[in-house]
């Protein structure tokens, strides 16, 4: 091209890059940052702010809050939406609540907050903690020693919890509650050393666990149902790839479910829909895998008709619960259309593969296929209820779970979550220096359920 | 705030009759117009899920006779109390003294006073097991507009000297945390141990912590507004209190007197700041901060 021409093109680039980087009034006085948005700015602690909780309040929507190694007594409440908050250094930022103070990290109704590579510790109530949110992410983050969950989604859609690591906590390490669908994915994690590895209440519908591993709890993973929280009952958590082994653990903190799941590896009590595929569970004083019932004592509805399977949360908060006279003393969530495919499961003193009910366990829908197993409760269990042609018609009562037994056995009771053990140094987030923000918009990420194989045991 | 626009649009809807329910936002319930269609009461506590709220369990503290509202500086001149949350309640309590006190409740920055009239079975006082506090919106009030209770502000919820059944709005009995409520105690069975839910006033006249017959600074919220006399909308706090009370052949009595004359206490002592933190995060913002689980 002519000199001319280029000398034009040259001009008129310059101009454009000019009015890009915005030279004028209103444009953000922060550096354009790398995620591209002219309008993100990193706030740094305590270089900028001298507290976690002052660099979140001067936050903006798209904003990365950096936060410096260091132990910070705080207890912070995120009300702005699209925040990156994340540590430098995944063991040597540390939130600190000294058994006084409530959260780590609340995240109350924002959306899109993603906080990553850091420790919370010693909260009364929750490490990391969000209620009301429409997009959330936790990334490599180590809760302890939290009084009811390490890590805490509740009434909350679209959510990605990774590479994090929970550990004594007397509810839950990671736990998921209140949503249908949830469009959320849990994807290696580890959960050990608390009451249960994972639990959820009326949760489910693009629910994924993946790829993670719960050991040493009283119990693995416990998906439940239950009407003193709406969106009941919990439906389609989808469960593979997990390694899920010796949750026996008698001194673990526990509340009274945890006490009463004790010694089983994958259990969803009064779950409906779940599919638990590819799993290696062993080691388990009771059940390997057992489809149970919740019984519920303090009901303030009763179980909506299988019709409603497919209600979304959004509309079933409107429903009004039955009339309190109709509600019987018991309520029992039954166990309905769970799937348990493909699973290795080993070493389960009472049975591999466990089914029980308190009405005819045989009309609820559930089935077994293509299992690795020696023992199973009742006998016979592939064979009565497989998932492809017809179950065989034995006899369903031979070998029966023992349900009453197994829910009056007295547990060695409750351990102290502020005692509990401390974990190893767990591997920090890579590039957290100089990582873009990345706000919990592009969330859940895909995962490929059908690559998953099923994982070998740790050497 | 997609908040806000949901909640404007359901509001309209409302009024107009769109149809659907509002489709961005959180599948949670959000703004109380979202669930108009669920009628709720002041002392029913569940399930939970749908009403904004923050939630402080409290365990048993102590039992006196002492009452630092009706009878302040008189050690032993009131029926005797069972106290929850600060630890340091008793007749000549201010609220900086208080704000001085420990707690039992488990939210430490929580050091206000809770207390109701004991629980008599057979003449000997029941210890109660917990209490806990629920602070919602009232019923229909418009959220966003809550603002928190001044320091040192006393409030006195349901009518100690009853004589006849209290409304179920204000007093009720049931058993655990069920949704069948009473005028009187029920049988209730092994597991829901009996529990008394009061309700608190929710309007605040906007100038005294006090008053003179302890009640005229504070008044209820009708179709979800203040009246012009107690213009504030404070938090609506509900307090729950289980006794280890199941099966019959139990026969109780307030130390007030009949157990129709249940009431109970709050002298507030919060850490103001952390007070506003939570009205203004959760409630005001329609949020559910805290849920209290059944499963202990």
């Amino acid at each position: 091209m002519s000199n001319a021409r280029r000398l034009m093109g040259l001009v008129l680039a310059g101009a454009l890059l000019t009015a890009a980087c915005g030279g004028d009034d209103d444009s953000s006085s922060d550096d354009a940052g790398p995620s591209g948005s002219q309008e993100s700015a990193t706030l740094h602690v305590p270089d900028d702010y001298p507290t976690v909780q002052k660099a979140v309040d001067a936050a903006e929507p798209g904003d990365l809050v950096l936060i410096s190694p260091g132990t910070y007594q705080e207890s912070v409440s995120v009300k702005t939406d699209n925040l990156t908050i994340r540590g430098l250094d995944r063991n040597e930022v540390i939130l600190d609540g000294g058994f006084t103070m409530d959260n780590g990290f609340r995240v109350a109704g924002a959306d899109g907050v993603a906080i990553e590579n850091m420790t919370a510790r010693n909260y009364t109530k929750n490490g990391f903690f969000w209620t009301d949110a429409t997009g959330y992410r936790g990334s490599y983050l180590t809760a302890y020693r939290n009084g009811d969950y390490g890590v805490y989604a509740y009434n909350s859609t679209k959510g990605q919890l990774e590479n994090s690591y929970a550990s004594g906590s007397p509810d839950a390490g990671f736990y998921i509650g209140q949503c249908y669908p949830c469009d959320a994915t849990i994807n290696g994690v580890i959960s050990e050393y608390n009451g249960l590895g994972y639990s959820g209440t009326n949760s489910g519908g693009g629910l994924t666990i993946v790829n993670s591993t719960f050991r040493y709890n009283r119990a693995g993973i416990v998906p439940n149902s239950g009407s003193y929280e709406l969106c009941y009952p919990g439906r389609e958590t989808t469960i593979v790839g997990n390694l899920v082994y010796s949750n026996n653990q008698a001194d673990t903190p526990a509340i009274d479910v945890a006490l009463l799941a004790m010694g089983n590896g994958i259990l969803p009590a009064g779950g409906t829909g779940n599919v638990i595929e590819r799993n290696l569970v062993y080691d388990h004083d009771r059940t390997g895998i057992g489809l149970v019932p919740f019984p519920e004592e303090d009901a303030n509805d009763v179980p909506p008709p299988p019709e409603n399977d497919t209600r979304p949360c959004s509309e079933t908060v409107n429903d009004a619960p039955a009339d309190p006279a109709d509600i019987p003393d018991l309520v029992i969530w039954e166990p309905r259309g769970n799937k348990v495919v493909g699973n290795v499961v080993e070493d389960s003193r009472l049975a591999d593969l466990a089914l029980g009910s308190v009405d005819d366990v045989s009309q609820l829908g559930n089935c077994f296929s293509g299992n690795t197993f020696t023992t199973t409760a009742p006998l016979e269990l592939e064979a009565l209820a497989p998932c492809e042609g017809d179950g065989s018609g034995g006899d369903w009562t031979a070998g029966a779970l023992d349900l009453i037994s197994l829910m009056t056995a007295v547990q060695p009771p409750s351990g102290d979550y502020k005692t509990s053990p401390e974990p190893p140094a767990q591997e920090s987030m890579p590039d957290a220096a100089t990582a873009p923000a990345r706000p919990a918009t592009d969330v859940p990420f895909q995962v490929d359920l059908d690559a998953i194989q099923v994982p070998a045991r740790p050497s | 705030m997609i908040r806000s626009l949901a909640t404007a649009v359901a509001a309209l809807c409302l009024v107009a009759g769109c149809g659907g329910a509002p489709s961005s936002g959180p599948v949670g319930p959000g703004p109380e117009e979202a669930a108009a269609a669920v009628p709720r009461s002041p002392t029913g506590a569940g399930p939970q899920g749908r009403v904004p709220q923050f939630v402080v369990e409290c365990r048993f503290s102590h039992a006196a006779s002492d009452d630092p509202i009706v009878h302040p500086g008189h050690t032993g001149a009131s029926h005797l109390h069972t106290f929850f949350g600060n630890t340091t309640t008793a007749s000549g309590s201010t609220a900086d003294s208080l704000a001085r006190g420990g707690t039992t409740c488990d939210q430490q920055l929580d050091r206000a006073a809770y207390w109701a009239p004991a629980l008599m079975d057979h003449g000997t006082m029941v210890t109660p097991t917990k209490a806990v506090a629920y602070y919602r919106p009232g019923v229909g009030v418009d959220p966003a507009t809550v603002e928190p209770y001044p320091f040192g502000l006393m409030m006195l919820g349901g009518n100690p000297h009853a004589e006849e059944p209290q409304a179920l709005d204000v007093m009720a009995w049931s058993c655990g945390t069920g949704s069948v409520r009473a005028e009187s105690p029920p049988d209730c069975p092994e597991g829901r141990p009996l529990r008394l839910a009061v309700s608190f006033p929710d309007c605040w006249d906007g100038e005294r912590v006090d008053s003179p017959d302890h009640v005229a600074h504070m008044a209820r919220s009708r179709d979800g507004a203040c009246s012009d006399s107690h213009p504030v909308p404070v938090p609506q706090l509900l307090l729950a209190i289980s006794y280890p009370i199941t099966g019959g052949g139990h026969d109780l009595a307030m130390s007030s007197g009949s157990v129709l004359t249940a009431h109970a206490d709050f002298f507030n002592a919060w850490d103001p700041d952390k007070l506003r933190t939570e009205v203004e995060t959760c409630l005001d913002r329609g949020v559910i901060c805290d849920v209290a689980s059944t499963r202990s």
